[in-house]
């Protein structure tokens, strides 16, 4: 039981790495398996690929049905069930549509993984 | 008293939930292996319940009586935002292992600079979407219970900072995904009750609107906040004291004036603002700032919602959850279809706002419609309870959001501006809190709906762009992931602030200066890939992206080696020159 500190013996740089601290997990260099790599550039090259139509429907119908309520503004006085059609067109319809969307490609994308 | 019996027992609820998800957790030798087990739709019910805030909960509805049927592009491009997701950010994201954005800048880039400017963009983003959740706290607990504006604010801050310094963020994703079903059904059986007890002639009058230019009936009017209006005609109204005879002309209202309508009187205008029910608020546009652009008001809103929601720090860190990959790509599809069955409802709210409770316009608080909807079809018992509802919902709504927000933005400042410790985390979540509280004290004027839309904006410009390039581009370089996020944010936000404290503008500059998205996105993207194009990207930049989409669940690296590999003494497949012939490919 001596009053004293103890104290690890170490030498001063090592000393000073550890005063320093690591406040956040350390960075290291990202690895690859090398067979891994293989697949990994596959599968990113068809993901890719899959990515670009979802997208490009995504865009065009979001974008496209603000288009199509400018240019025919007719739509607001059709009516279905007493309520405008332009109405239920855009309270109503994008959902389902967004929801097909979503099952379409997340089917897409877990059949590239599957098959790799 | 409503109070009482409608938002204490969502707080109590919420809190035995919490409880009993940290006893759940405890069974496991480790809290966060434990939450990486959940499932995709327990996982994708919790990213709603925090993903469904005040702005939805109610601000959408108050969109609708004032801006007109156009405001459901809103909800729309809330919900579209997370096919890009899906598309573009979920899986990588969680294959990543970065819980944040800036967490993913330092696993991809390794740069501890753009550690801390994602973190101050991350401030940025969660002061303007924390801002309308507590400010619409304090103006729903005034319109129920009468209360001041400031007592809510301070009520929300006060509990949610409580809340979450106490560790009620543990079990957060069972107390989310309870909170999405609460919300679900205190919104949905109130629509229909109010939609079967309003009568055949209001649901007329709701599908048939006609422009809001006379009081119906002797209404009510308090006024929160000052403004100016125009009267069209000379109107007898009483005030707290007495009757008043206003002659046509401009009329400067105090903040807190009580004024009662007769029926019949005209209504007057507010200025720079149509009356709800005209032939605009009927158009399924949005004319953003009124600015008779409807068309590129509409596109500009659309397409910050759509980008922006990939870049929300607190919807990121629930994909943190999933087991892997392929299950947070599920959690976000399955979030589209939650979301999609929430979002059929505003609309309700909206059009028979605008029949019920159209004076609202005139005080600026549309953001209360929802709640002040029950008592105006049935004065009863039932009303009663379903403003209850109603009020316990939108709290739901708003602690929800807050909680994981907060926990975003103090995280943000304690680990990656100023490093500290647990303790310092607890500070942090008490002074931010308090920040927000005096925020939110001076937006009262401040749609719900148009903050958080910034706080998307800024999202799009700035995390949209690092996100996307850093997941699917290995040529990104430090530099000009750095360049892109710096001119994103002094773009969105700059427009911003222009916006709140610059000159009036009109015309299609007003829609890009308050909604910036249509040209900030582009920018950042640009400028991302011109100055990266101008660097070198490090020599491990095409492993590290390629990590990020390799699928987690296949045993190939670690099961046995195909046959054909054990014939050949050496096998060339495992020579890290291979890695770097293959992976080279994406680089040059």
């Amino acid at each position: 039981m001596s009053p004293t500190r103890r104290v690890a013996v170490m030498s001063p740089q090592t000393r000073h790495a550890h005063a320093r601290g690591r406040l956040r997990g350390r960075w290291r260099l990202p690895t690859l398996e090398p067979r891994d790599a293989d697949r990994a550039v596959v599968i990113f090259q068809a993901q890719r690929r899959l990515a670009v139509a979802p997208l490009v429907l995504l865009f065009a119908g979001m974008l496209g049905l603000p288009l199509v309520f400018r240019l025919f503004p007719g739509l607001d006085q059709l009516r279905l069930a007493g309520i405008p059609v332009s109405w239920l067109a855009l309270a109503v319809l994008p959902y389902p549509a967004l929801v097909l969307l979503a099952r379409w490609q997340l089917r897409r994308a877990e059949r590239v993984e599957d098959e790799r | 008293m409503i109070f009482a019996f409608a938002v204490a027992p969502v707080v109590l609820v919420t809190l035995l939930i919490g409880l009993r998800g940290v006893a759940a957790m405890r069974t496991t030798s480790d809290f966060l292996v434990a939450s990486r087990r959940v499932s995709p739709l327990l996982n994708s019910a919790a990213v709603s319940g925090e993903y469904l805030s005040a702005a939805s909960f109610l601000g959408v509805a108050g969109l609708v009586v004032k801006d007109g049927v156009g405001a459901l592009w809103y909800p729309v491009g809330f919900t579209a935002g997370y096919i890009a997701m899906l598309v573009l950010v979920a899986a990588p994201m969680r294959r990543s292992g970065a819980l944040t954005v800036p967490d993913f800048a330092e696993a991809r880039l390794a740069s501890p600079v753009l550690r801390r400017v994602s973190a101050v963009v991350i401030l940025v983003i969660g002061a303007l979407y924390l801002v309308p959740q507590f400010r619409t706290s304090g103006l729903v607990l005034s319109v129920v219970s009468g209360t001041p504006y400031w007592v809510g604010v301070v009520i929300a801050g006060a509990g949610v900072a409580i809340t979450l310094a106490l560790g009620g963020m543990r079990a957060a994703t069972y107390v989310q995904a309870f909170q999405f079903v609460l919300k679900l059904v205190l919104f949905i059986v109130p629509a229909v009750w109010l939609l079967v007890s309003v009568g055949p002639a209001v649901r007329g009058e709701a599908v048939h609107p006609v422009e809001f230019t006379r009081f119906g009936r002797d209404t009510p009017v308090t006024f929160r906040v000052g403004v100016t209006m125009d009267l069209t005609e000379s109107t007898i109204v009483r005030t707290d004291d007495g009757v008043r005879l206003l002659e046509p002309g401009p009329w400067q209202v105090a903040a807190g004036t009580r004024v009662v309508f007769p029926a019949g009187a005209a209504v007057p205008e507010v200025r720079g603002e149509p009356l709800p029910g005209g032939a605009s608020w009927q158009r399924p546009l949005l004319d953003l700032q009124n600015a008779g652009y409807p068309l590129l008001g509409t596109w500009a809103l659309l397409i910050s919602l759509m980008l922006g929601t990939m870049g929300l720090p607190h919807v990121l860190m629930r994909f943190h959850t999933s087991p892997d990959g392929r299950a947070a790509r599920r959690t976000a599809a399955l979030t589209v279809g939650l979301l999609s069955m929430f979002y059929l409802f505003p609309g309700i709210y909206g059009v028979l706002g605008r029949v019920l409770v159209p004076h609202l316009y005139l005080s600026g608080a549309t953001d209360t419609a929802v709640v002040a909807l029950p008592a105006q079809v049935d004065t009863g018992v039932a009303g009663t309870a379903f403003t209850g509802l109603l009020t316990a919902g939108a709290f739901a709504a708003f602690l929800a959001t807050s909680l994981g927000l907060l926990l975003v933005v103090s995280g943000a400042i304690s680990y990656d501006l100023l490093p500290g410790g647990l303790s310092r985390l607890r500070i942090t979540v008490f002074g931010a809190a308090a920040a927000v509280v005096l925020l939110a004290l001076m937006a009262i004027r401040l749609d719900a709906g148009v903050l958080v839309t910034w706080g998307f904006t800024v999202a799009a410009s700035t995390f949209c762009p690092l996100l996307v390039l850093g997941i699917w581009w290995a040529r990104l370089t430090v530099a000009g992931a750095l360049a892109g996020v710096l001119a994103g944010l002094l773009g969105s936000a700059g427009a911003i602030t222009v916006t709140l404290f610059g000159p009036p503008l009109s015309g299609w500059v007003a829609i890009l200066v308050a909604q910036p998205a249509p040209w900030t996105v582009p920018l950042a993207f640009l400028t991302m890939i011109a100055v990266s194009l101008r660097g070198r990207p490090p020599a491990w930049a095409a492993t590290a992206m390629l990590r990020l989409h390799l699928n987690e669940d296949q045993p190939t690296s670690a099961g046995p080696l195909p046959l054909r590999d054990l014939r050949h003494s050496t096998r060339p497949a495992d020579r890290s020159s291979t890695v770097r012939r293959i992976t080279g490919r994406l680089v040059r």
